[in-house]
């Protein structure tokens, strides 16, 4: 029995069981309206089959970015047992930092240069990118979360509420509130023209180093011995520190991993919508804790196919659904109330829900 | 004597486990009847099972003639059945009289605007709450103890807080998860008159979970055993105390096969 | 001095210029102007203060003997408590067995901070002079900034006219920060370590040793200052020969508050209904002899009194943490926008026009509305609690932060509805008897005053309704599933219908906030709806107490009423509240004035068992906290 106030099951225990009928109702409810809609609404509108796949293809870049961002939500939850809600505005200082990297860049001229140099310059900005994260990932962890270890669950999460709102606000005040626009160099603003579909450079860039970070991560974490004190870590605690791993230790670098690969979601997010700005990471925080939870919080491989969906629904649910796009974030936000309601511990499971003390 | 509560057939299962298997069992109104069995037999989750935190795969539930099968916990709370739990799990920052109030919650009658008006039936209400929690406390040997904020209180004085906690919903059968668990003697001591004179003086069933066969033996009027949940035995403590299979359990079947010529000579 | 020392020393040093250099980033040195180096060298003290007293603790308890291994002062000294307290300091700050002394100490640390913010704002300066534009990067360095961290004027900045001296001074000034700051910690060594002042104001607030003449003071206090205020509102009278009016408006947040803390001095019993009744009717006065601009300060801070109190019940008492309280909030200004604004949508208008009403003057008044909007936010409050119903706490908290968002999104959307981002106009005020309370009482009540007046009366009968809840059976059954949902509902309570109706009583009151929002503000827009009225309420609930009306009323004077005072500093509101929170969460989660029984809702348990002794002397000198909310 854990001592915390909020320590309300979202197991539902059997004898709810009007609870359970309706929200059955509610779901096949929301099937059929979904069904209706996009059969004779989204489907009706007869848009050719080269912009169901572009939008798709838009959605993979998309779910791609939320999935590094997620992944730093699983990571953290699954060893501190904590939403880092500030873990969005982690991914806009990356973002941030990387746009007046560019800036630089752009300045010297090496983004007209010979295509090696743009290249390396580049990467350099998304490491510029990531090490900020990592910064202010790590002082986060130490300022805001570790005095806060013992307390209960909603003390750290108010904290994290508190910095979240705190980086936001300083980067208005230290940048401004107007947006900066990223200016993509040449060689990467073109792209690929395959009959009627068109994939963007940078899309295709993105989703492909999307992928390369994630497998980085796995690899970390199942073969290395990093990996393995993590893994054991968020295991049992305090076990893990009876046998010799230093769980602080663990816990940053888990924020370090995560960070980095917000920073570098960050920068990535900065090209694909060409502006970053002081809460341009709040949004798609919640988008990729939304995938988190889709997958499965806790759930590595999950949050990556999370976020995936994820994308995919956003960019093509407006029009399927034959409404709008200003809802696409309305979309987003239904679905984590539903997979809340419906499946608490996400598609493919939540992995650590057993240990959550 | 005629049954208060039904056991029929009550199996439930987890995942591959079947935790509780095909249970059968009666208890008679103004008994005491005690579950035993080795860890992990299944008695919290046959417990579980009555008052509605799982709804057991097969089976029915007769309390008093009705079926306990898919109510809610306070449904079942609310039709004469309360329980404490094996841990104790009081409600720790209110005091020892607001648990007790807790636990009349649902024999409380007054509307929610009448609290805010403080009407006479209200207030009548509530001091007769107050005054009925004060008795009840005073039962278990909670005098005095009333404004004690619950986790503040020691560890056997909480066993029997939950106790009052759970008379507090006037139950007419009362279910305790090892009552006596980490007491000393003189505490254990006391449990057991309290449970005597729950039946005596409030005329109230005890069903138990006990893992102290002293206790066991020297308060039950019947005892039932569960391994691996199956029940294997029933009867009187005697009765149980001379089962084969029931020793076999306890102690692994070669032990028992002696331990059943030890019992023949004596 | 150990070389370990040293690197301790200048790593205080160095996380001290990190905050100063972000306090310059966001400009505060240009904000403050002149006295900006001091103000900063004061806050480096603080911090190297704070820092040196925990670092001369450690000290102490190795010295006196409970330490383990200490390099370098050998264990023996004793220092009981019988050792002259002078002697000892006088030691302390000399090269001792002690180790190295506090003063070497804080004055490493004060020329390592001195040190980078000269070379820091030397650079600045250097590239201003030059031409380099530096503002469009960071936004707040601006020569004005920089001028005052330097101490010049902004033009010297331009011709790179500074001089040498000027960076000497600063290097100067941070390293007697450093020496006050050892001083200070040297002379404070003697006295309990945790927490001196927070006990000792406890102490004064609530323990058996106050003096009766302070007890008086402390109660006469707000009555004091009420007349004061008053007496400023006469014609000619001005308050330290400045700008009357927020000095007056900073003196009644500070009487309101103050109030509070009379009444918890009050003996209960007789003594305690008389001032509350004083007090009461000192309040209700105020409405009328303020002016325009304080009333509706004073309003909005009783509107979000109200949101307080209200998330308080779903927060504080069910312990369900809700950060899409703004729909509640939004859904009772415009159900009341609709009722009786001019524009009414498309389909309204279409369906007044079918049921013969004309859509041109309002459909119903103030009064008429209110139980609309109160009812319209409870079904609202029902139809978002049901889908949750089973989150636990910090799923709980993102879902409803979604439904928020949500609800703004089809504001800012729904424009056939809502009229979209051009928000609905001139929404019509509350009149009394069909007369404006202007003309009612002859102009002594201006509009705003009267909104203030309604808050008050809302607030206090919320206060109320709250407070006769939480003491009956359904605020048990509240708190009962907050410690332990699942033996609450074994025990016998509904959840289902004990947690919609906290949802629902919550959201009606945050129906009746919007709703008078509504009619202060006149016009309304979905930007009134963002995500921050929620964080809002919940941080003055935070920082107030949980669970306590009166922290939460001196929550929302300090979070809604204080930034309108510090009008200058306004844009630093939110990161200051934001970083409250942080700091609220590690050093006292349970709020400035926590409530009596329940201050550690978000506290430990274990910590909780301390607690709750010493808590019922002041849970039995608070009394009746119903009567608390009459004033």
């Amino acid at each position: 029995m854990t001592s915390s106030p909020v320590k309300a099951q979202a197991a539902g225990t059997d004898g709810r069981a009007a609870m359970k009928q309706f929200t059955r109702a509610l779901g096949a409810a929301i099937v059929i309206l979904v069904v209706w809609r996009v059969t004779t609404v989204g489907l009706a509108e007869g848009y050719p089959a080269s912009f169901w796949i572009s939008q798709a293809l838009n959605g993979l870049v998309l779910g791609g970015v939320y999935a590094l961002v997620a992944l730093g939500y699983t990571l953290v939850y699954g060893i501190l047992f904590m939403i880092n809600f500030a873990h969005g505005e982690v991914m806009m200082i990356g973002g941030i930092t990387g746009f007046f990297a560019l800036q630089f860049a752009q300045a010297r001229g090496w983004m007209e240069g010979p295509w090696p140099v743009v290249v390396v310059a580049l990467l350099l900005i998304m490491f510029i990118g990531m090490a900020a994260s990592v910064l202010i990932g790590v002082t986060l962890e130490r300022l805001a979360y570790r005095p806060l270890r013992q307390a209960p669950r909603l003390v750290p999460l108010i904290s994290a509420i508190g910095a979240s709102l705190f980086l936001q606000y300083s980067v208005l005040l230290i940048f401004g509130v107007s947006p900066h626009s990223y200016r993509k160099p040449a060689l990467i603003s073109g792209g690929l023209r395959l009959g009627d579909v068109f994939i963007p450079y940078t899309g295709a860039i993105i989703f492909v180093i999307s992928i390369l970070l994630m497998l980085a991560l796995y690899f970390i974490i199942q073969r290395t011995k990093l990996g393995r004190a993590m893994r054991a870590v968020a295991e049992d605690r305090s076990t893990a520190s009876l046998m010799g791993v230093d769980v602080n230790a663990v816990i940053v670098v888990t924020f370090m991993l995560g960070s980095a690969l917000a920073g570098a979601a960050g920068v990535m997010l900065g090209f694909h919508n060409t502006v970053v700005k002081f809460n341009s990471g709040f949004i798609p925080g919640l988008k990729a804790f939304t995938a988190a939870v889709l997958g499965g919080i806790g759930n590595i491989p999950g949050a990556m196919f999370g976020a995936l969906i994820l994308g995919l629904i956003e960019a093509i649910g407006p029009s399927a659904l034959g409404i709008p796009t200003e809802y696409k974030d309305v979309i987003a936000f239904t679905l984590l109330v539903l997979i809340l309601i419906f499946r608490p511990t996400g598609l493919f499971g939540e992995v650590l829900s057993e240990k959550r003390a | 004597m005629t049954a208060l509560l039904s056991i029929q057939h009550v199996t439930k299962v987890f995942g591959g486990l079947t935790a509780v298997d095909n249970v059968d069992l009666e208890i008679a109104e103004r008994s005491i009847t005690s579950l035993i069995g080795p860890n992990g037999a299944g008695k919290t989750t046959l417990f579980n099972c009555l008052t509605g935190l799982h709804r057991p795969e097969v089976g029915e539930i007769l309390f008093n003639g009705s079926s306990l099968i898919g109510l809610r916990p306070d449904e079942i709370t609310e039709r004469g059945v309360a329980r404490t739990y094996q841990n104790i799990r009081l409600f720790g920052r209110m005091t020892a009289l607001e648990n007790v109030l807790v636990g009349q919650h649902l024999r409380l009658q007054s509307s929610h605007w009448s609290a805010v008006l403080r009407t006479s039936r209200q207030q009548e209400e509530e001091r007769a709450a107050r005054e009925f929690g004060r008795e009840l406390l005073d039962f278990v040997g909670l005098r005095g103890r009333e404004e004690v904020v619950s986790t503040n209180l020691p560890y056997g004085d909480q066993r029997l807080l939950e106790v009052a906690r759970a008379l507090g919903s006037r139950p007419l059968l009362l279910l305790l998860d090892e009552p006596a668990a980490g007491m000393n003697p003189s505490e254990t001591e006391r449990m057991m008159d309290l449970v005597h004179r729950l039946r005596d003086e409030k005329g109230v069933t005890v069903f138990l979970i006990e893992h102290d066969m002293k206790v066991v033996m020297s308060i039950s009027e019947s005892v039932a055993v569960l391994d691996y949940g199956e029940k294997i035995a029933e009867g009187t403590p005697e009765e149980v105390r001379a089962n084969e299979r029931v020793i076999e359990a306890y102690l692994g079947p070669e032990v028992a096969v002696e331990e059943a010529a030890g019992n023949a000579v004596d | 001095m150990p070389l370990e020392s040293a690197t301790r020393a200048v790593r205080t040093g160095l996380i001290a210029f990190a905050f100063l250099s972000y306090l310059i980033l966001i400009g505060i040195p240009g904000r403050i102007g002149g006295p900006a180096l001091p103000v900063l060298a004061l806050i480096a003290a603080l911090f190297f203060w704070l820092i040196l007293r925990r670092e001369s603790i450690g000290q102490f308890r190795q010295v006196s003997g409970v330490g383990q291994d200490s390099s370098e002062g050998k264990p023996g000294w004793e220092i009981g408590p019988q050792a002259g307290a002078n002697g000892s300091r006088v030691r302390e700050l000399l090269p001792s067995r002690f180790g190295t002394p506090l003063v070497l100490k804080g004055l490493v640390s004060g020329v390592t901070t001195g040190l980078l913010v000269a070379i820091v704002s030397g650079i600045f300066a250097t590239a201003m002079g030059n031409g380099v534009a530096i503002q469009p990067v960071l936004d707040k360095i601006v020569p004005l900034n920089i001028a005052a961290l330097i101490g010049v004027s902004p033009g010297q900045i331009a011709q790179s006219d500074v001089s040498f001296i000027r960076f000497l001074v600063q290097v100067l000034l941070f390293a007697g920060a450093g020496i006050l700051a050892a001083l200070v910690a040297a002379a404070g060594r003697n006295e309990p370590a945790q927490n001196a002042l927070t006990g000792r104001l406890s102490a004064h607030l609530s323990g058996p040793t106050i003096r009766s003449g302070g007890r008086f003071a402390g109660i006469a206090l707000p009555f004091v200052l009420l007349v004061y205020i008053a007496w400023l509102g006469l014609p000619g009278v001005t308050a330290f020969g400045t700008n009357e009016g927020t000095v007056r408006l900073l003196l009644t947040l500070i009487a309101t508050g103050s109030g509070l803390f009379a009444l918890r001095l009050c003996r209960p019993g007789r003594e305690k209904l008389v001032v509350a009744v004083l007090l009461g009717l000192g309040v209700v006065t105020m409405p009328f002899i303020l002016d325009q601009f304080q009333n509706s300060v004073m309003g909005l801070v009783f509107i979000f009194v109200m949101m307080g109190l209200g998330l308080n019940i779903v927060v504080g008492y069910a312990g369900l943490l809700d950060l899409g309280y703004v729909a509640f909030f939004a859904i009772g200004a415009y159900t009341y926008a609709f009722l009786s604004a001019p524009f009414s949508s498309p389909y309204i208008s279409s369906l007044l026009i079918l049921l013969g009403i004309s859509p041109e003057s309002p459909l119903l008044g103030y009064w008429m509305a209110l139980p609309v909007a109160m009812l319209t936010a409870a079904v609202g409050g029902v139809l978002l609690g049901i889908p949750v119903l089973r989150l636990r706490g910090d799923y709980l908290a993102i879902v409803t932060l979604g439904f928020g968002e949500i609800i703004r999104l089809f504001m800012l959307n729904l424009g056939e509805l809502t009229n979209g981002p051009r928000g609905i106009l001139e929404i019509s005020q509350p009149a009394l008897f069909g007369l404006t309370p202007v003309d009612v009482t002859f102009g002594l009540l201006s509009s705003q005053g009267w909104i203030f007046l309604l808050a008050l009366v809302s607030s206090a009968l919320v206060a109320f309704i709250a407070n006769r809840l939480n003491g009956s059976r359904l605020g048990r059954a509240w708190f009962a599933m907050q410690e332990d949902e699942d033996v609450a509902e074994a025990t016998g309570v509904h959840l289902v219908r004990t947690k919609l109706l906290a949802f629902a009583i919550g959201a009606t009151f945050a129906g009746m906030a919007g709703q008078l929002y509504a009619a202060r503000q006149i016009n309304i827009f979905p930007e009134n709806f963002s995500l921050f009225v929620s964080i809002d309420a919940l941080a003055l609930i935070i920082v107030g107490g949980i669970g306590s009306p009166a922290g939460i009323v001196l929550g929302a004077l300090a979070l809604k009423g204080l930034p309108e005072v510090l009008r200058g500093v306004d844009e630093y509101r939110i990161v200051t509240f934001a970083a409250l929170l942080v700091i609220m969460m590690i050093v006292r989660p349970d709020g400035i004035l926590p409530s009596p029984r329940r201050r550690i809702q978000l506290a430990d348990p274990e910590e909780a068992v301390g607690d709750s002794d010493q808590e019922t002397g002041e849970a039995l000198a608070d009394g009746d906290g119903g009567k608390e909310e009459d004033q």
